[in-house]
């Protein structure tokens, strides 16, 4: 068998619609009973109260990379045609800190904020129609910014290469640097509660 | 070892589990897997029928000046040919490098080089790869400098042949060609380098199609 | 050798007095399972469509969409919005993200009614008003939607789902998201704590 099913035409792009629409719900489903659909949760993040934010993230990293890097191991899938989007290093840079600050401002990311407005929070609304703003704000800007947009363009870069060391190896590390913060943020929320007396939800 | 496992909490199993794959890694080895290929040679035969894989030259030349842009056009020669003369919009991957190329599996790809040979053998390559959409031009370079750039006129044509030559003269300047009215002036060919800008421009890399909507988030 | 994994069994224990607090809401599963989950989901769409997940482009799609309705020719002649409209052979709505985000509200949805947690409400610290709760969520969307196209993509799109493809681009987004979260968490603490 050969993978990634789409791009060796198993289905057309029809059914690839279908199939968009059956694997958003497993995400929203998975989000959700994440508790990601609360922006209280999601921020608490960056207090060090409640770390599910880093926890399911990078777990959910981990558990794709390692499938990944498996199955593409023993030939099953075709690690070459999986998507990778170009990487242009100071614009991504910067996108981040700006979003990284949306996201504590306003307590949401974009797939969280979906899932949120389909459990009735308001304020989610309030916040998908900032991101519209946004977007139309940058669209606007685009043709003055475009320049920047596009610096930086280092081609497609995987840190393997980028950093010259094996796939497996990156792989390795990722996990032991994901449970390692997942060990430190552990002891953190423990230390918070303790100090604070308040449970983690 | 059985009831220290049984007494980790499910947290620790995870963890566990995850540093134990992540050795793995360490060892298994290069994702991007080997070179080596499994061909159906009954598929690739049957593909072969009715010269359903070959595009025409004159064919090649309407599309161009169509501005059809829903095919790619891969120049399978070397560098330096390809910087003297080469079908416009045409994009530059020499034969040894066609299976390393970033061509889609779903992109109209046609080959060309200067003669079939080397157009045959990438066909080949990429039909093992699996890739659906490939196409040679049949006569390659040779024939498209003969029918295309320098038709000749023919000889003792009916009507029909000399519209379509009537016509050809005029795809052979749109590229930069001249039609042959007189066998004698066949002998002085001449590349004509084409300005590029009339024609089209040979593709750069970084746009993966743009027209086409983009793949990303 | 022993020392270090009891100090990492240490860190794992959860202690006694602080289990979940009886809510009406069921509690939230264990983050590492579902952490395995979304990875899960993540797979199969790299598996099925070569691709992973989305989540600002939908919206994209739709903005520009929308401008391109209103005004075609300045959509026309913005390379941004012309992006997410294609060469007009496909309908640009007929787009995968669409209908990925659109699975994500159901899927919200669903999973929300099934454990009871679907309820109008605003979510917010509690030392600060509904307006300012308002202002700053849309800033704070405009920011996001803002940051995350100059990055060409979100924390779904980058973070996760490049993130798991050893993307250079998307970690160094993933970094800079957590460090400018961090940042900024002093001076929104009235909001959230």
């Amino acid at each position: 068998m050969n993978a990634p099913f789409f791009k060796f035409e198993y289905f057309n792009s029809e059914v690839s619609l279908i199939i968009a629409f059956i694997i958003g719900i497993a995400f929203g489903i998975a989000l959700e009973k994440g508790g990601f659909g609360r922006a209280t949760i999601l921020s608490a993040q960056f207090y060090f109260t409640n770390m599910r934010v880093l926890k399911v993230m990078f777990t959910a990293i981990v558990t794709a990379m390692l499938g990944l890097y498996f199955l593409s191991v023993f030939g099953f899938v075709d690690l070459s045609l999986v998507y990778l989007t170009q990487t242009n290093l100071l614009p991504m840079a910067v996108g981040g800190l700006i979003a990284g600050l949306g996201f504590i401002i306003g307590g949401y990311c974009p797939g969280t904020s979906m899932v949120a407005v389909a459990t009735g929070k308001l304020d989610a609304m309030v916040f998908v129609s900032g991101m519209i703003f946004g977007i139309l704000v940058f669209g606007e800007m685009f043709p003055g910014i475009e320049n920047f947009f596009n610096s930086g363009y280092m081609g497609n870069v995987t840190l393997p290469s980028y950093f010259n060391l094996s796939y497996g190896l990156v792989v390795f590390l990722v996990v032991l640097m994901a449970v390692g913060a997942f060990t430190a943020a552990e002891w953190g929320e423990k230390k918070m509660a303790a100090k604070s007396g308040k449970e983690i939800l | 070892m059985k009831i220290f496992w049984a007494e980790l909490s499910l947290n620790k199993k995870l963890a566990t589990i995850a540093l134990t794959l992540g050795l793995i890694a360490l060892f298994a080895g290069d994702p991007y897997g080997g070179t080596t290929i499994k061909v159906n040679e009954k598929d690739i035969a049957l593909s072969t029928v009715g010269n359903a894989d070959k595009v025409i030259v004159t064919e090649l030349a309407d599309w161009i000046i169509k501005d059809k842009s829903d095919f790619e056009l891969v120049d399978l020669r070397s560098e330096e040919k390809f910087n003297e003369y080469t079908i416009p919009g045409s994009q530059c991957i020499p034969l040894p490098q066609i299976s390393s190329s970033e061509l889609q599996r779903n992109q109209k790809i046609v080959l060309f080089s200067d003669d079939d040979v080397e157009s045959s053998q990438a066909w080949f390559i990429l039909k093992s790869k699996k890739y659906k959409g490939v196409y040679i031009l049949d006569g390659g370079l040779e024939l498209w400098k003969e029918k295309v750039l320098f038709p000749k006129a023919p000889i003792n044509g009916g009507k029909e042949e000399l519209a379509e030559f009537e016509k050809m003269k005029e795809v052979a300047k749109y590229f930069g060609g001249q039609a042959q009215t007189d066998s004698s002036v066949a002998e002085t060919k001449q590349e004509i380098k084409l300005p590029t800008p009339t024609v089209g421009t040979t593709k750069t890399t970084p746009p993966t199609g743009k027209k086409k909507k983009r793949e990303g988030c | 050798m022993t020392s270090i994994t009891k100090m990492i069994t240490h860190a794992f224990e959860k202690e006694e007095g602080h289990e979940h607090v009886h809510r009406e809401a069921k509690p939230y599963s264990n983050p590492y399972l579902v952490g395995i989950g979304l990875g899960l989901v993540l797979l199969a769409a790299f598996v099925i469509m070569g691709r992973g997940l989305g989540a600002s482009g939908a919206l994209s799609t739709a903005v520009a969409v929308t401008v391109n309705t209103i005004a075609p020719e300045h959509a026309a002649g913005n390379n941004f919005y012309s992006e997410y409209i294609g060469d007009g052979s496909t309908n640009p709505l007929m787009d995968w993200l669409i209908f990925q985000t659109l699975g994500v509200l159901v899927g919200g949805f669903l999973s929300g009614t099934i454990s009871h947690r679907v309820k109008k409400g605003i979510e917010k610290g509690p030392r600060i008003s509904t307006k300012m709760r308002f202002a700053y969520a849309f800033i704070g969307g405009g920011l996001l939607g803002y940051g995350a196209k100059l990055a060409r993509g979100c924390m779904s799109g980058q973070a996760l789902s490049g993130g798991a493809v050893l993307n250079l681009g998307s970690w160094v987004f993933m970094m800079m998201v957590f460090v400018g979260g961090y940042a900024a968490a002093y001076f929104m603490r009235r909001q959230w704590t």
